[in-house]
């Protein structure tokens, strides 16, 4: 079944008097568990595409459903409760909010669902544990490394079990090393725990840790490489 | 979430502490220029002001000037209407508006008891009617000038011995001080055997008060002294009138305390919400609804202002309470007193700035692109 169906979606913003279609009719099928990653030239359209995904930004034309769920009729608010239930973000940056630990940040999206306090610290402690940060629950953003920040990122990103995580450049602004860290993290999440993911990347390395990579360029989606998992 | 609109404020501790403190000082301001403006309204207001009536000398104001013969009281308690009559001697160590005014009244000790509205608090009631030099005191006079049962107390010519000290639900009252008629008489140098500074009159629960002033007035104007008979509140309202005009003015400085909190909270809240927009940006993305990062912003500004209100009428209730704070002039006073209600409005006045304040930001929040303030990182 597809978890996530995107059908002539086309997105478009207006600079002064020229028109960028930067999503021009776009369709899109992935599967639960599948890890897609989308590569393409700078300003092709790649994070507006992981937007209208969340629900974050609206499309112009075309209908995207989720779980079977046409997301693109839903009103603002209702977005937000969605993003709340089904999505997790990765951002590739700047993610964490500054006054709270890193606990206090996982916890965050599981205080606007319905959880008892038990369900809820179990689920957080998880979530850290997944990411490897159990030990610095206690910490502040900036008593963290950069990769351990992105790693609190993802915890808060699959903390609610979401239906679909999305991740703009994850490791866009960690060093090699660390990126090293993050991508295995990701690919571990995917495998062992069957989250469908839908990554944007720069890094041809990066896109390989996918099972399925996507070029958008000009508007339109191509099929670069399709691996099927036992 | 209130812990992350807490820790907000906490992070940026200067910036809250500031704007706290000045909430606090603009709210005490104007805590304390709202119990001047209730004190005025008490003062010319209640049954006391209603249903008592004032007869003074006409064309007089300072009570050194008033002098009424004593025993028009018998021609007065003759009028219909009239339910009883307490001839009073009036003297004050400052006839102009003061913050310290001592205002002492001279009468019957029996009749004190019965037509004026005092309950002793320490002392004796009976010690002060057998003693010639004797008087009972009000709270707040006690208290700012620091005195108590037993002391001997002087002002210019009279001196006298603390018997009691009384409160009383008319605030104005509690910064009289009552003595014997006769020892206020004869404590004063010009002749005053005799004569009295006013007359208080009590009306008949039926009587029509304007009515039985004029009856008064008209009564006494064949005999030797013209009288002027008002309303007791009216009297009052009369003989404070510079200082009414001033406190009316006052109140434009309440107002003024109310756009400083504006203001403030307003621009620390502002300030603090374009420095975050993308933090909002993030909340929402997680899942906070667009109304949910509006509460978010409305909490710290109202925090900042209810913590600063707070503070500020706290402050100022205690040191109405404990000041004994009065403004007087020409024998009447107005009593500077706490009051549930002020503390009430002040709060209340406090929680609308915040939200008021909290506003523009928080519809920013609300309806921001998610988008675009992601992208300004
Ligand atoms: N809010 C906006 N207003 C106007 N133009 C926009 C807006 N958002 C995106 N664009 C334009 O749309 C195009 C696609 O932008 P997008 O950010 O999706 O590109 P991208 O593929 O993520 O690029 P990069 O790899 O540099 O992150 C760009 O040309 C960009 O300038
Ligand atoms: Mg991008």
């Amino acid at each position: 079944m597809n978890i996530l169906e995107l059908r002539n979606v086309t997105k478009s913003f207006r600079k002064g008097d020229e028109t960028i279609t930067p999503l021009h009719n776009v369709d899109l099928d992935v599967r639960q568990g599948e890890f897609v990653s989308l590569m393409g030239p700078s300003g092709s359209g790649k994070s507006t595409l992981l937007n209208v995904v969340s629900g974050i930004d609206h499309v112009d034309s075309g209908v995207i459903r989720v779980n079977s769920q046409e997301i693109t009729s839903l009103s603002r608010g209702q977005l937000a409760d969605w993003r709340a239930a089904n999505l997790g973000y990765i951002f590739q940056t700047h993610n964490l909010v500054p006054v709270l630990t890193a606990y206090e940040n996982v916890e965050l999206p599981t205080l606007l669902l319905k959880l008892s306090a038990g369900e809820r610290r179990a689920r957080v402690e998880l979530a850290l544990e997944a990411v490897g940060l159990s030990d610095r629950a206690g910490h502040y953003p900036r008593q963290l490394s950069g990769g351990q920040e992105q790693r609190v990122g993802i915890a808060r990103a699959i903390v609610s079990h979401p239906t679909v995580v999305v991740a703009d450049e994850p490791t866009g602004s960690l060093d090699a090393e660390t990126s090293l860290q993050v991508q295995s993290l990701l690919k571990r999440l995917n495998q062992e725990l069957n989250i469908t993911l839908l990554m944007v990347t720069h890094d041809a390395h990066v896109a390989t840790i996918a099972t399925r990579q996507l070029y958008l360029d000009r508007g339109k989606l191509v099929e670069e490489l399709r691996v099927e998992r036992q | 979430m209130f812990n992350y609109v807490l820790k907000t404020l906490i992070r940026h501790r200067t910036r809250s502490l500031l704007t706290v403190t000045g909430a606090a000082v603009a709210i005490f301001v104007y805590c304390i220029v709202g119990s001047v403006q209730e004190g005025l309204y008490r003062l010319t207001s209640g049954a006391d002001a209603d249903r008592r009536l004032i007869v003074f000398q006409e064309n007089r104001f300072c009570p050194t000037t008033s002098r009424l013969p004593e025993d028009y009281a018998v021609k007065i308690g003759k009028i219909a209407g009239v339910k009883d009559v307490l001839p009073i001697q009036v003297w004050t160590n400052n006839c102009r508006a003061s913050l310290d005014i001592v205002v002492f009244n001279g009468a019957d000790p029996k009749k004190i008891q019965s037509m004026r509205p005092v309950k002793l608090a320490s002392g004796s009631w009976s010690q002060f009617e057998t003693q010639r030099d004797a008087a009972v005191i009000g709270r707040n006079i006690a208290m700012r000038r620091g005195l108590k049962v037993g002391d001997q107390f002087t002002i210019g010519d009279i001196s006298v011995r603390i018997a009691g000290v009384f409160q009383s639900e008319v605030p104005s009252e509690e910064n009289l001080i009552y003595t014997h008629l006769a020892f206020l008489q004869n404590s004063q140098r010009n002749e005053s055997v005799g004569l009295v500074t006013q007359h208080e009159v009590l009306l008949q629960p039926s009587a029509d008060a304007d009515r039985v002033a004029t009856e008064i007035d008209v009564q006494l104007r064949a005999s030797s002294v013209a009288t002027k008979t008002r309303r007791k509140g009216a009297f009052q309202a009369s003989t404070l009138s510079d200082l009414v005009d001033l406190i009316g003015f006052a109140h434009w400085l309440g107002y003024a305390c109310v756009g400083l909190v504006l203001s403030l909270v307003a621009t620390t809240t502002i300030m603090s919400v374009q420095d975050r927009m993308q933090e909002y940006a993030v909340l929402q993305t997680i899942g906070v609804r667009p109304l949910g990062t509006l509460r978010l912003v409305l909490a710290e500004s109202v925090l900042l202002c209810l913590v600063g209100g707070g503070i500020g009428s706290g402050f100022a209730l205690i040191a109405l309470q404990f000041g004994g704070f009065a403004i007087g002039a020409e024998g009447a006073t107005i009593a500077f007193k706490p009051s549930l209600w002020l503390g009430l409005s002040s709060l209340g006045t406090s929680l609308c700035v915040g939200l008021v304040a909290g506003l523009p930001p928080a519809i920013q929040t609300a309806r921001m692109s998610i988008v675009n303030s992601l992208r300004t990182a």
